[in-house]
């Protein structure tokens, strides 16, 4: 059976090339099938209009009928517990290797039926949500587990729904491409090189000092909410972070060839920690890698840049 | 929130005691005919497995469960000795749910419970067939459906009003769907196979009498047969429908023994001829109940026995209708075979002492037959007889005891022992059961025979004149067979039967009236009411073929019908036609590849066509009319909108 799924998803992929956000889906997208219980129940049907012809009984015939008629109405509303319900998803997100990957999904239903009971899985992970009242949406997430550096590609996602009585199944192939940059495991115990020393200027006695006011530079955002220049933005200016000589005076620049004699997961490693310890302590911070340089800055920008330079290191970027 | 909804997920306990009720509900019809030992196994299957589960414990172990399933099927396979047929199979049935709710760990197991309820549901149709036991049942859908949809849910909290109504709306839509395919799905006229007849109880008369039995019947409100007359219909004291005419007597009971095919004597009917329309219910026996003496009826394989029995090859399990014809007296020329004779004056050798002794005195008074008979009849008349609904029981020698004893009898007592005196003085006598009288139901103007109308008399042979039919009962209850005019008019003449207040009585025929009605449209639907229904549809020449094409033809149209309206339930029309022309032009314009974008509104669209499509000039004037229509103080013409709208035809972008 997971042949055939199989099978059906590498066909419904070439069938349908690639698909845009949001999706919405069309009834010629729902495929439909009975689940087992829909077997059984077809089973049951057949002996209940057996049983009713062979005693010859009009009123029996009449329940079995309504049976019947209750499992093809059920089947049209399984259909339509997917149709036209647009989709939407974050097509790219970040991760860390051993970690997972996860995809923010946005299931918004403009008509004023409510949807029940819908699932979304990606890569056999799955994750349902239970109601989208009408002209509401619903957001499902579905966290996939990366396992190496690299650049996660999930071609397809897929829909589905067992409402309202479990005899049925419909489902969707979404084709589009939710990429997860998966960014090395955060490990190493060198310290950042000081970076004055290779500038060839003496290092402040008190560098590691917060303290030290030094104006203020504008705000960016993913900087610390104690930095925020309150006042000033209470006084109707722009918004800014109180700079510090310890954070402002001498970006560290985290450089690939510093670590010499490293292989090159653990050089990715040892960088992604840098990455993450300069931008916990708020310190502006450049990388250096073969073929890429990012300038000293800090915020989530700039971090999530610099770690998708690493988890894209020696790898072709997505198109 | 956690992966949920997939059927290996434990079920809740309100879950389980839904399904459990659900259960319970549908073994309700069944419980008449059930071993008690079997119910009483799945309501304790039931009950030890809701107790475990209000406890926080889940199933017991595996080979508890293994041990009451042997055991169970087993002591069912001993009793029954067959898995077929319908007691069998419905006890087969609710053990296996019993079982089933003892295992219940997961909701696939309620969902099997719940298809389960269903058969059990039909079952319960094939046995009864009252209009009120379908409605049950269809309840009894509703709410194993709202059941199932809550199986279904991700969410383990339970909303049960919007479920009642969600469930309730695919019964109702599932409700036109099924009427299309009973109407027109192809019937058979024979079974398929024959199964036991069992669990649908023969009622009514059978082909015994012991004292009593009749008492018994008298108390039943069920409906017998209805009777519609075309013409003239027979006074009260003529209106005797036979039944099985009994001929052995062993002292206590009578018995209608096989006598193998006799040609029934040559009959000269006398008196005026009365048509009617006979609708008979379901009986499991094979005979019909007729007026006196039928002349004439339209079911060919039906046939008279040498004791004027209408009976057919097959026991009456469906409705059926017969046009017959009666006379209310006859003669017959010919004289009595040895063979019947010897039959009908036969006696229990040493039963009932006492009668043999005192017919044989009386005889002696009266040797004519005629005096003889009405010696009799004196005697029921003028001694101590008195007519009962609830005589005292009699043992062995019953006419003797009650004759000289108890003298209380309903009128079973009467005729059997009028037949046993008859028999006693030489003259061939028989024990006929069957109904008298009738309630006629002034609202659908036919009559209705209950079992409460059933009655037994006599009749006797009268050299010369034949058969003669003799009411004992009359000589000491007259009321019974002629009633007054008070009784007339409340149209309820069994003598026994309660007597109710005129707006009880009314409601009573009303529903009997419309019971009459759910029998001859609904039960009663068959192969010739299919081919008249297509005959109405104007389809020449209907057959079986044409039958199912028609039906799959209905049943597309409806489905398709049931779909296109779920589908405009997602987008419904716009009211307003002013947004619907404006939402037309927006298709049109997004086909052109120009879609408005969500958050924009007339205005912010036409100013973003006019930066990227200066093409499309035409559709910024539209947007602004729009826009002007809709906010402006002085609105133009909507219709002249709808109407450029209509013909607006953008180009595709190059």
């Amino acid at each position: 059976l997971s042949w055939a799924a199989q099978r059906l998803r590498a066909w419904s992929a070439r069938r349908h090339g690639r698909d845009t956000l949001p999706f919405a889906i069309h009834r010629r997208r729902i495929y439909i099938l009975p689940t087992r219980f829909g077997l059984i129940l077809a089973a049951l049907l057949v002996a209940m209009l057996i049983a009713s012809l062979n005693y010859n009984s009009n009123r029996a015939l009449a329940f079995a009928f309504l049976m019947v008629g209750l499992a093809l109405i059920a089947m049209h509303h399984c259909h339509r517990n997917l149709l036209a319900l647009s989709v939407d998803v974050n097509a790219e997100t970040d991760a860390f290797a051993g970690g997972e990957a996860c995809f923010d999904f946005a299931l918004r239903n403009e008509s004023p039926v409510e949807r029940s009971d819908i699932q979304v899985r990606c890569e056999a992970r799955a994750q349902s949500i239970s109601s989208v009242p009408g002209h509401a949406h619903g957001r499902v997430r579905v966290c996939i587990p990366v396992a190496r550096r690299g650049v996660s590609r999930f071609k397809q996602f897929e829909l589905r729904t067992d409402h309202p009585f479990g005899w049925f199944r419909a489902w969707t192939y979404v084709q589009a491409s939710l990429i997860a940059y998966v960014a090395p495991v955060p490990r190493g115990e060198r310290a950042i090189p000081a970076a004055a020393a290779a500038r060839g200027l003496a290092p402040r006695a008190d560098a590691s000092g917060d303290e030290d006011f030094a104006g203020l530079r504008a705000y960016q955002p993913g900087v610390s909410l104690k930095h925020m220049a309150w006042k000033v933005l209470a006084r109707g200016g722009e918004p800014a972070v109180r700079n510090y000589s310890g954070l402002a005076g001498n970006p560290e620049w985290l450089d690939w060839s510093s670590l010499e004699g490293l292989e090159t997961e653990a050089r990715l490693s040892q960088l992604c920690r840098w990455v993450l310890d300069c931008e916990a302590q708020l310190r502006p911070y450049g990388l250096r890698i073969p073929g890429t340089e990012f300038a000293p800055a800090c915020g989530r920008e700039h971090s999530r840049a610099c770690l998708r330079a690493l988890a894209c290191y020696g790898i072709e970027a997505p198109r | 929130m956690k992966v949920s909804g997939g059927a290996a997920e434990p079920a809740s306990f309100e879950r389980l005691a839904w399904i459990c009720a659900c259960l319970g509900l549908a073994v309700i019809p069944h419980v008449a005919a059930l071993p008690v030992w079997v119910l009483a196994t799945v309501g304790a299957c039931a009950a030890l497995r809701l107790f475990r589960a209000a406890h926080g414990r889940s199933a017991p172990p595996q080979i508890i469960r293994t041990l009451v399933a042997v055991l169970a099927i087993g002591l069912l396979f001993m009793q029954f000795r067959t898995f077929n047929g319908l007691t069998a199979g419905t006890a087969l049935l609710s053990l296996m749910a019993g079982l089933k709710v003892l295992e219940t760990k997961t909701r696939r197991d309620i969902h099997i419970l719940a298809l389960i309820v269903y058969f059990l549901s039909l079952a319960a149709l094939l046995r009864g067939e009252s209009f009120w036991l379908l409605a049950y049942l269809v309840a009894l859908v509703w709410l194993t459906t709202a059941t199932l949809l809550h199986l279904t849910g991700a969410s383990r909290k339970v909303a049960w009003r919007p479920g009642w109504r969600y469930a309730g709306r695919i019964l109702a839509q599932a409700a036109p769907l099924a009427l299309v395919l009973w109407l027109l799905f192809p019937r058979f006229a024979e079974p398929l196979w024959q199964t036991p007849s069992d669990g649908r109880g023969a009622t009514g008369l059978s082909d015994s009498m012991s004292p009593g039995d009749i008492d018994e019947l008298a108390q039943s409100d069920e409906v017998a047969f209805r009777v519609r007359f075309a013409g003239a219909v027979p006074p009260a004291k003529e209106r005797y429908w036979r039944g099985p005419v009994l001929h052995d007597f062993d002292g206590h009971t009578w018995r209608r023994m096989d006598t193998g095919p006799a040609r029934p004597l040559a009959l000269l009917f006398e008196g005026p001829a009365y048509q009617y329309t006979l609708n008979v219910e379901p009986n499991q026996h094979n005979w019909i109940f007729v007026l006196d003496w039928p002349s004439s009826w339209n079911l060919s394989r039906a046939m008279l026995t040498s004791d004027y029995m209408l009976v057919q090859p097959n026991i009456i399990s469906q409705p059926i209708d017969i046009i017959v014809t009666s006379y209310p007296r006859m003669r017959t020329p010919e004289p009595l075979g040895p063979g019947m004779r010897a039959r009908d004056t036969q006696l229990a050798p040493g039963q009932n002492p006492r009668t043999l002794k005192f017919a044989q005195q009386l005889r002696g008074a009266h040797p004519d037959d005629m005096g003889y008979v009405h010696a009799v009849l004196e005697l029921f008349a003028q001694q101590e007889f008195f007519y009962t609904l609830t005589p005292p029981r009699l043992g062995e020698n019953s006419v003797d005891e009650f004759l000289f004893d108890t003298k209380r009898g309903f009128c079973g007592h009467y005729a059997s022992a009028f037949a046993m005196l008859m028999r006693a003085a030489g003259i061939p006598a028989r024990v006929v059961t069957g109904y008298q009288g009738g309630s006629y139901n002034r609202f659908a103007g036919f009559w209705t025979l209950r079992q409460s109308n059933a009655h037994a008399w006599d009749e006797i042979w009268i050299e010369g004149h034949g058969w003669l039919r003799v009411d004992p009962t009359t000589a000491v209850a007259p009321l019974r067979i002629e009633p007054g005019l008070s009784d007339l008019s409340s149209a309820e003449d069994g003598f026994g039967s309660r007597r109710y207040p005129p707006w009880l009585a009314d409601l009573r025929l009303r529903i009997d009236a419309l019971q009459q009605f759910w029998r001859d449209s609904i039960l009663k639907y068959n192969e010739g009411a299919q081919l008249k229904l297509l005959g109405y549809l104007k389809i020449p020449e209907p057959d079986g073929q044409k039958l199912a094409m028609v039906m799959a033809g209905a049943l597309t149209l409806v489905l398709g019908l049931l779909a296109w309206q779920m589908r405009r339930e997602l987008a419904p029309a716009v009211k307003d036609p002013l947004v619907r022309s404006f939402n037309r032009l927006c298709a049109k314009l997004a086909a052109a590849g120009m879609a408005r974008l969500e958050h924009e509104g007339a205005e912010a669209y036409a100013a973003r066509i006019g930066r990227d499509r200066p093409d499309l000039i035409a559709a910024i004037k539209l947007c602004r009319q729009y826009s002007e229509l809709r906010y402006g103080r002085n609105p133009e013409d909507a219709a002249g909108f709808a109407a450029a709208v209509r013909g607006f035809r953008p180009r595709r972008a190059l």
